[in-house]
């Protein structure tokens, strides 16, 4: 349209755009005036904001905002593309041929792919052009065009596949199709590299194409980006090596391969470097074999293809070691069985297996050799049947190591599986006949394969199995004792090893399985051993010496993006010598049990990639992937619109007052004021102190030294005058009356504030319960929980004993008191006991009336008195409660005024108010002198124990 | 949807219609409260010997001697006569004035369809009514700021002149700071729209001595419940503000939050003064408000 690659797919649409002046128009319509109220609480509320508002003349600026909004629209409805047609795309309605390569190497840059395919369909559903795809790596079937729409569904459920494409298969059904449609033009996105053992392909289909007319494009990166990873899953040694590998010089010079357990944790990594020209490069991983046994694949970072993952499977790996012992395996001291010092010496670097419990020998070799063990060990195992001794002779001719252990057994027996002669019997050394001390290890010789271990002097071989000394005895001998006899003998059989150790795998003969020294040699040992047996050789045995290999089935498999997951239904069972490259039938992965399994990976060692040779296509157009692409302008225009709308709601709002905080206030001043005060409100948010509380005047505040001098009742205020003042008076009276009877003569009482006042110097603290006050804050309540903790006692006085019902529902103060006391500690409580030390510490008291009389006194409970012990009359607990619970309104029966006179009725008679005085005294005394009054009972028995 | 209107400037001063319906008002308000008191024993009204140990003239009793007291208080010539100290007591005697005050700047004088009168007119009913029963219990009642405490039977129109008289209060919409003594009681009539510290300012102003009070709002329904719907534009009689508030009904939601605040603020400042708060809506009958604050009153009484 007009030279510039922009198209509109409903033109029509954009016949709206006449309508904008009239839209204008409506836009500018004034809201209706609003009505007049006389309203007097307005001046507590001029800074309320409007809620919704429309102004009476909407600003032009604004309004053009609102065009523009409504043109982005209309242009948007109208479906515009910029650059219609993907780079590839051929004018006409002949069918589209769209060849897409989807073997491992596209994975890299699958999302490239598929958007230059989609863009590919897309233009050719614009024409109304039927589409055909053929995935290259899929197998070959017939195919025939379809609608776009339907093309576009089948390219979405393509995949990159984790092998090789075979394209020469597809040569056929692209031939027979060009039959039917001749004109058709071929779009092939091409991964630019050239398969292993692949012919020509684009020759062919350049051929294919000439003969019947068809265009051809080719759209490829300009140099092929992939890497891939080339590597033996089976891998010997403790070094690990891999090959990374490129079809072309693609700048990807370097870097950095991983090795993964089975978890996909990372245990190593190795950077590569490949030089600028080169196509391979090497990488490798040196790393303890305890490591590189758990490591399961190797990947190069961030690559993220099938191709670039080596999988290493258990041949591999970890020797399997069998621990067969000939005597009788006492369960009932599994520490002392040799096969316990064996399997904790070897569990470091090898997979021990043991066999069930309760076989004989016989059974458990060969249980042992039916697991594919590549070390047999065999401690104190002494004559064999015929058909097990010929089973671990092939084992050991086949490669299989023998390792050992002298024993009682093996010194009685004849056995033909030890690399030496043995002499009958043993030597005994060092014990309570013999006149000689243990011998301890002579050094390594160099050629031994221990040497460079060092052997500790405080090894100690007490009896050993010796050998004739025949003359091959010093070449077959790994290491001896100090006087020249050999302790560890080997000799080879076959491809196999027989390693002896001439002690036994316990600590009766010697120290040496309780030293390091032997968990070196082990390992050392072992290290000797081949590759496992192998894999399928027993399965094979045990069909009778059938020639076809045991058939693996897939157990996990690589998508094309190198993810392991479940194997597809398409994939089937290798053999296990299986070492060819993964094809569609066998997709890379592991094959088999995890134990003995084998992995498949998906070049074989010794494939490399090549790059595509494009000579032979005549005449192709050639477009690069990362080429112009076709532009939805729809989404932009509709969220430019949105944009603007949400610009129009923001001026809205500010247009209403809602950034300036006050509406439109007509008179000037109060117009600054009304814009003055958020601002102002805001500061003082900011730097407000915490909201002013009724001051208390400082003279009721004795805090410090004043509060440290005297001992002083206290209360908290809580901020309701009328309850203050009573808790006050009351604690005056009951100040007065203790100064009148007891020795104790109290300062004025204390009224404290628990956000700012010390609580250390109070005995005693009386708390009020008022509802509707505010929940003290978390630091006072943490305040009073030290203060309980630290001896102090809290009367929390509910004054609800009227109102409260026994099984009703919580007076709002008990709601308020649980409240409160959720987050402190409380104690158990009991409503106090008759026998409690409470009622007893002054006065003889039942219960502790206030105003009122009938509500219950709870303390924390005390321990139940003895069961048997003689009664006493007073008990108590190792301190004081904490915390006193009343709902009788305490403080009001003590409150007298100024003169003496009470200043509260109280519920009962007279002798009530004097009842709540005895009470009050009692708990006061009992604060401050704790259980001193329960221990007098034991007066008379001190006086009688003192002679008087 | 309400109207509202704002009466007259002369309306707002107290004439004979409202001085007649004062008397009706005290005129049904029960004897109830009175006998209570009196049946109570612990209080009486106006300078009266209050039959119990106080500060007063007249002898009321002798009594031990408490550890602890001042020394001074002994009398020594009573105590002279045997071997223990006695102190002498007086009987307390003291006058007991209510002071009261009525709200009548330009704000009261406003009215809703809703309610049955203008606030102001409410007020001055509440207020005087409220003068001639406690005059009726023996009190001395005054104006505060304005006039004496008296007990003369006119109270009535004798406050109802010095309303009319002063014209300086038709402005003012907090009472003036006025110090009365301990054992007075402050009955504030108003309608309480103005910013809480204010309100704080001058209920401390009337609290000095720690006496009681009384804060009696009256309000007119629609400033509690604010029924209005579409564009609106608010007028403030007091302060000539007038304010867009847009859509009403929307407004509505956060004005009834303010209005709650404020309410919850004026009882905070009662209760942090011993004080009590009492609400009338102006579409309740005066009587409801003029029990309560008697109640009250005779409550307080009752704590000493």
């Amino acid at each position: 349209m007009f030279g510039i690659p922009l198209t509109f797919a409903a033109p029509l649409a954009l016949a709206a755009l006449v309508a904008l002046p009239a839209l204008w128009v409506l836009l500018r319509v004034t809201p209706p005036r609003p009505r007049r109220i006389h309203f007097p609480p307005l001046a507590l509320v001029a800074d309320l904001l409007p809620k919704r508002e429309t102004p009476a003349r909407t600003p032009p600026w604004l309004l053009i905002l609102r065009i523009l909004a409504a043109a982005c629209l209309i242009l948007a409805v109208a479906g515009p593309v910029w650059n219609p047609g993907g780079i590839g795309a051929a004018a006409g309605r002949e069918p589209l041929l769209l060849i897409l390569d989807n073997g491992f190497v596209a994975a890299q840059d699958w999302r490239d792919r598929l958007r230059a395919a989609t863009d590919e369909i897309e233009a050719a559903a614009r024409d109304g052009r039927p589409v055909a795809l053929v995935a290259s790596a899929e197998a070959p079937a017939p195919f025939e065009a379809r609608p776009p729409a339907a093309a576009l569904e089948r390219l979405r459920a393509i995949k990159p596949r984790p092998h090789l494409g075979d394209r020469d298969a597809h040569l056929a059904s692209i031939g027979t199709f060009l039959e039917r449609m001749p004109a058709a033009s071929i779009v092939w996105i091409s991964d630019g590299v050239r398969g292993v053992g692949e012919t020509d392909f684009a020759k062919s289909l350049g051929d294919l194409a000439s003969r019947h007319g068809s265009a051809v494009t080719v759209l490829k990166a300009e140099r092929s980006p992939a890497l891939a990873l080339e590597g033996s899953p089976v891998q010997p040694g403790e070094k690990l090596s891999a090959q990374v590998l490129r079809a072309e010089a693609n700048g990807r010079d370097a870097g950095l391969v991983r090795a993964l357990d089975q978890k996909g944790l990372p245990l190593a990594e190795s950077r590569f470097t490949l030089q600028p020209e080169a196509r391979e490069a090497s990488v490798s991983f040196d790393l303890p074999v305890e490591l590189r046994n758990a490591i399961a694949r190797l990947e190069i970072e961030g690559e993220h293809s099938a191709g670039a993952v080596v999988l290493m499977d258990e041949r591999g790996k970890r020797r399997r070691v069998g621990l067969v012992f000939g005597g009788t395996l006492d369960q009932a001291q599994p520490l002392l069985a040799p096969t316990y010092y064996l399997a904790k010496a070897l569990s470091p670097f090898a997979d021990v297996q043991q066999p069930r419990a309760g076989q004989g020998t016989a059974e458990s070799i060969g249980q042992m050799l039916d697991n594919q063990v590549s070390v047999l060990a065999l401690a104190d195992v002494g004559a064999l049947d015929d058909r097990t001794l010929a089973r671990v002779e092939t084992f050991v001719e086949e490669g299989g190591l023998l390792l050992r252990f002298a024993g009682p057994r093996l010194a009685a027996g004849n056995d033909p599986l030890v690399p030496v002669r043995l002499r009958r019997g043993g030597r005994s050394l060092g014990g309570t006949l013999s006149w000689d001390r243990p011998k301890t290890l002579a050094a390594f010789a160099p050629e031994s394969p221990f040497a460079g271990l060092n052997p500790p002097a405080d090894i100690g071989v007490r009896r050993q199995i010796l050998a004739e000394p025949d003359g091959d005895l010093p070449g077959k001998t790994w290491a001896a004792l100090q006087d020249g006899t050999p302790i560890v003998t080997a000799g080879k059989r076959g491809q196999g090893l027989v390693v002896l150790f001439h002690v036994t795998a316990d600590t009766t003969w010697s120290n040496l399985p309780l030293s390091g020294l032997f968990v070196d040699m082990l390992r050392r040992v072992v290290g000797l051993a081949g590759p496992s047996a192998k894999l399928g050789e027993g399965d094979g045995r045990q069909a009778n010496g059938q020639a076809k290999a045991a058939l693996l089935a897939p157990r996990l498999t690589l998508d094309g993006f190198g993810a392991l997951g479940s194997p597809p239904a398409s994939a089937t069972a290798v053999p296990a010598d299986f070492a060819d490259r993964a094809g569609p039938e066998h997709p890379p992965g592991f094959y088999g049990t995890a134990e003995g399994g084998i992995a498949v990976n998906a070049l074989a060692p010794g494939d490399r990639l090549r790059p595509l040779d494009l000579t032979g296509l005549k005449g192709a157009r050639m477009g690069s992937l990362a080429g112009a692409e076709t532009l939805d302008l729809r989404a932009l225009l509709f969220s430019l619109a949105l944009t603007l709308l949400a610009l129009d709601t923001l001026a809205g709002l500010w247009l209403g007052g809602f950034f300036r905080g006050a509406g439109r206030v007509s008179r000037g001043r109060a117009a600054t004021a009304a814009l003055l005060l958020p601002a102002l409100l805001g500061l003082a948010l900011v730097f407000a102190p915490p909201p002013a509380r009724a001051q208390e005047p400082p003279a009721n505040r004795p805090n410090g030294i004043e509060s440290a001098l005297a001992t002083r009742l206290a209360f908290v205020v809580t901020g309701d005058a009328a309850t203050d003042a009573a808790s006050r008076a009351g604690l005056s009276g009951l100040s007065q009356m203790l100064a009148a009877r007891t020795a104790l003569e109290p300062g004025e009482p204390a009224g404290l504030n628990l956000e700012k006042d010390e609580l250390a110097f109070y005995p005693l603290i009386y708390w009020p319960i008022v509802a509707g006050r505010p929940q003290p804050s978390e630091a006072a309540i943490r305040k009073i929980d030290a203060f309980m903790r630290n001896g102090g006692t809290v009367i929390f006085d509910t004054r609800d004993a009227q109102t409260a019902r026994a099984n009703g529902p919580p007076t709002p103060e008990t709601a308020y008191l649980r409240k409160m006391l959720a987050t402190l500690e409380v104690p158990e409580l009991e409503p106090v006991p008759p026998d409690h030390v409470l009622t007893k510490a002054f006065y003889l008291v039942d219960s502790f009336p206030g105003r009122l009389s009938t509500g219950q006194t709870w303390v924390e409970t005390i321990p139940p008195a003895g069961e048997g012990g003689e009664r006493r009359p007073a008990r108590a607990g190792d301190g004081v409660t904490p915390i006193i619970i009343t709902g009788n309104d305490l403080a009001a029966a003590w409150a007298v005024g100024r003169n003496g006179e009470p200043l509260y009725p109280v519920t009962g008679d007279q002798r009530q108010r004097e009842m709540a005085f005895r009470g009050g005294i009692n708990i006061v005394i009992y604060t401050l002198t704790g259980n001193y009054k329960a221990d007098q009972v034991h007066v008379p028995a001190l006086l009688e124990r003192l002679g008087q | 949807m309400a109207s509202t209107r704002l009466v007259e400037a002369e309306s707002r001063r107290p004439g004979g219609a409202q001085t007649g319906g004062a008397l009706a008002l005290a005129e049904v308000m029960p004897r109830l409260v009175l006998e209570s008191r009196r049946v109570s024993g612990t209080l009486a009204h106006g300078l009266h010997g209050r039959r119990r140990a106080g500060p007063g003239e007249s002898f009321w009793q002798f009594r031990p001697f408490v550890t602890g007291e001042a020394a001074a208080r002994i009398d020594w010539r009573r105590s002279a006569r045997d071997d223990r100290l006695y102190v002498r007591e007086r009987e307390w005697e003291a006058a007991h004035n209510i002071w009261i005050w009525i709200d009548r700047s330009a704000s009261m004088g406003f009215a809703s369809d809703l309610a049955q009168t203008s606030k102001v007119e409410r007020a001055l009913v509440l207020g005087l009514a409220l003068a001639d029963t406690f005059v009726e219990g023996g009190e001395r009642v005054g104006l505060l700021g304005l006039t004496r405490a008296s007990a003369s039977r006119g109270i009535v129109e004798t406050l109802a002149q010095a309303l009319v008289d002063d014209r300086a209060g038709l402005m003012q919409d907090l009472p003036p700071p006025a110090r009365p003594g301990r054992f007075d009681e402050v009955v504030l009539v108003s309608d309480f729209l103005t910013p809480l510290d204010r309100v704080r300012e001058a209920v401390q102003a009337n609290s000095v001595h720690g006496n009681r009070g009384h804060l009696v709002l009256v309000a007119d329904p629609v400033e509690e419940t604010f029924p209005f719907t579409g564009q609106a534009v608010l007028h403030d009689p007091e302060g000539g503000l007038s304010l867009d508030i847009g859509e009403a009904g929307a407004w509505g939601e956060a004005y009834r939050a303010r209005i709650a605040a404020h309410r919850d603020g004026l009882s905070e400042i009662a209760r942090q003064r011993g004080w009590t708060l009492t609400i009338h809506r102006t579409d309740r009958p005066a009587s409801e408000a003029a029990l309560r604050v008697l109640t009250l009153v005779a409550a307080a009484r009752g704590l000493g």
